[in-house]
């Protein structure tokens, strides 16, 4: 039988003496967008940061593609296809919007065998990218991203991240900061995306919004993972239930 | 234009050409003098190469407290190896040592999680004590045959009626401007600076980028302890103290943001010269050589106010 693409196991994380995930198991498959969602605090971000390489996990394994992972770093991860949109971090505010795109894969042209920055081709896709999520013309591809608005900046990441994507993407509240309109256009690319094959994973607050988009809900409370259930199964009442009751567990997942 | 004002080193222009005309003003006569200008322009050179190697590791948020005395130990090694090894291989087994601190340093304050201040303070009495100890604090010199070899007039020789070491700097500068703005690594010096945690996101090595930095900011301190001492090749156990202070502000007065991310290496060039343009209109007006130090300090602090105030402007968030 085919394995899950990205498969937890009794994962348990602690931030000194602080427990921030404990004991989670849950399966991602290919071609599925996942919804993630839970109080506050419950331990969502740092799930994914385990599986985006940031954290490494005080105990319990994390398999990808049938493969234990032994090594956690975020270049590794992007190196397996995993591309992040990150809840706090990803930009560097005294870099321009150009070299932040491709921070940490920049193409380069070479001048006399030396690599030099390819900068025309870092600012035209940049810059192509920038206005297809969006961006206004007073925005060029050379600003720092210091100067950007909270939409602005989300709409960088978001960008760059499905300028990028390859087998997983992983979307920590993508609709942060953006317009009603933006809004939209992102649940729209998380949906192309799993209809591409990619896996999704989709953190947010707004239960009544994934569960219209996902295929399956993973609720998280207190570091543990509460409910993992088929939006085919559980309503978004049902589920919103078991959040504002802060997890009695429930089991869902129909197939073995 | 636009370029130049949002750039780090706009400070230190306004800085120099300030300078300039003030000491025409005050003393026109011992100022634009041949010997006063040859001495700035040598010794900018030496302190610009200091200053440009601090000024990267100050992009990456640390700081090097140990160049002065690395340019002191890399000088003296050079001598003091030079009957074992020839010149050529006295300057690369100094060049050698010099990166291996670096490597030594930067790997303590990435896998160690310490403050760089802390160790390469710590770098800097270490280094200091192992010239002391080497040379059993006697001076050192030269034979005329070494004096007079290729290799040691190349760096420490004239050059059409300059000093080399002022076309090594500008080598080395046009090379670190390449690297720093226009390479993936430059790229990644940069994102460090900015936010490491942003660039660790992004598969940056971020612990890597530091102890390349670390280490090409020793390398250049030895670099240019090795052309000082080929144009004097006699060694002295205090050769290059308190150098680490006057190349950081140099970096600092050039613009360079102790909040890391930003900077400029010419800057960096012009902060030393500013800095030694001091040291030689003092002596120029015959003052007691020790209000230098007072000087530098006014002169760093001013400075400070005044970049913080045009990175403000530029609209910097520091
Ligand atoms: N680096 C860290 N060091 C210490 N504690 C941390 C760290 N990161 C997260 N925590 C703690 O772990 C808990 C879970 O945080 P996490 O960011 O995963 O929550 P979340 O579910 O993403 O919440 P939100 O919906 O607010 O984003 C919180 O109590 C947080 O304070
Ligand atoms: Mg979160």
């Amino acid at each position: 039988m085919a394995h899950p693409l990205i498969s937890v196991k009794n994962l348990d994380l602690y931030f000194g003496a602080f427990h921030a995930l404990k004991d989670v198991s849950v399966d991602f498959d290919a071609g599925e967008l996942v919804g993630l969602v839970g109080d506050n605090g419950a331990g969502k971000t740092t799930l994914i940061r385990v599986l985006c390489g940031i954290h490494k996990p005080t105990k319990g394994e994390v398999w990808f593609d049938g493969a234990r992972v032994k090594e956690f770093h975020p270049k590794l991860a992007i190196d397996n296809g995993i591309e992040t949109i990150q809840q706090s971090v990803g930009l560097c505010d005294n870099l321009s919007i150009a070299r932040n795109f491709y921070l940490g894969r920049e193409p380069v042209k070479k001048i006399l065998g030396i690599p030099f920055l390819d900068f025309a081709k870092m600012r035209g896709e940049s810059r192509k990218v920038i206005r297809e999520f969006g961006l206004r013309d007073n925005v060029s591809a050379d600003d720092e991203v210091e100067r950007l608005s909270g939409g602005e900046r989300q709409s960088v990441k978001i960008g760059r991240a499905v300028e990028f994507m390859n087998r997983v993407v992983i979307m920590d509240e993508p609709t942060n900061h953006l317009s009603v309109r933006e809004r939209e256009h992102v649940n729209e690319l998380a949906v192309q995306l799993k209809e591409q094959g990619l896996l999704v994973i989709y953190i947010t607050h707004d239960i009544f919004q994934v569960h219209k988009l996902a295929d399956r809900i993973v609720i998280m409370e207190n570091g543990e993972k509460v409910a993992d259930a088929k939006t085919t199964d559980m309503t978004a009442e049902e589920l919103e239930e078991v959040i504002r009751q802060g997890g009695r567990k429930v089991e869902k997942r129909g197939a073995a | 234009m636009k370029h130049l004002v949002k750039g780090q080193g706009f400070g230190a222009v306004i800085g120099v050409v300030l300078m300039l005309a003030v000491f025409s003003l005050i003393d026109a006569s011992g100022w634009w003098t041949a010997q006063t200008m040859s001495n700035v322009i040598h010794y900018t050179a030496i302190l610009g190469i200091l200053a440009m190697g601090q000024a990267l590791v100050i992009m990456t948020k640390e700081i090097d407290l140990s160049v002065g005395s690395v340019y002191g130990l890399a000088g003296i090694a050079f001598i003091m190896l030079q009957p074992a090894l020839g010149v050529a291989g006295a300057i690369l087994a100094a060049l050698m040592i010099a990166a291996a601190i670096g490597v030594l340093q930067g790997y303590a304050v990435v896998r160690g999680g310490l403050p760089s201040m802390i160790v390469t303070l710590g770098g800097l009495f270490t280094v200091r004590g192992i010239i002391y100890v080497w040379t059993g604090g006697s001076v050192k010199a030269f034979p005329e045959e070494a004096r007079n070899a290729f290799v040691t007039r190349l760096f420490g020789g004239e050059i059409l009626g300059l000093e080399a070491a002022v076309f090594w700097m500008l080598a080395v500068a046009a090379m670190l401007n390449l690297v720093l703005w226009a390479t993936r690594f430059g790229n990644h010096v940069l994102a460090t600076g900015g936010s490491a945690e942003s660039a660790d996101s992004r598969g940056v090595l971020t612990g890597r980028v530091k102890i390349v930095t670390f280490m090409l900011c020793s390398v250049l301190a030895g670099f240019a302890g090795i052309l000082t001492l080929a144009d004097q090749p006699q060694t002295h156990v205090t050769i290059g103290d308190l150098m680490e202070l006057e190349a950081i502000s140099a970096a600092v007065i050039g613009g360079c943001l102790l909040s890391g991310g930003r900077g400029s290496l010419t800057g960096a060039v012009l902060g030393a010269f500013i800095i030694t343009s001091f040291r030689y209109e003092l002596i120029a007006l015959g003052a007691p050589s020790s209000w230098f130090i007072t000087f530098v300090g006014v002169v760093l602090i001013v400075a400070v106010i005044f970049n913080q105030k045009l990175a403000r402007m530029a609209g910097h968030s520091v």
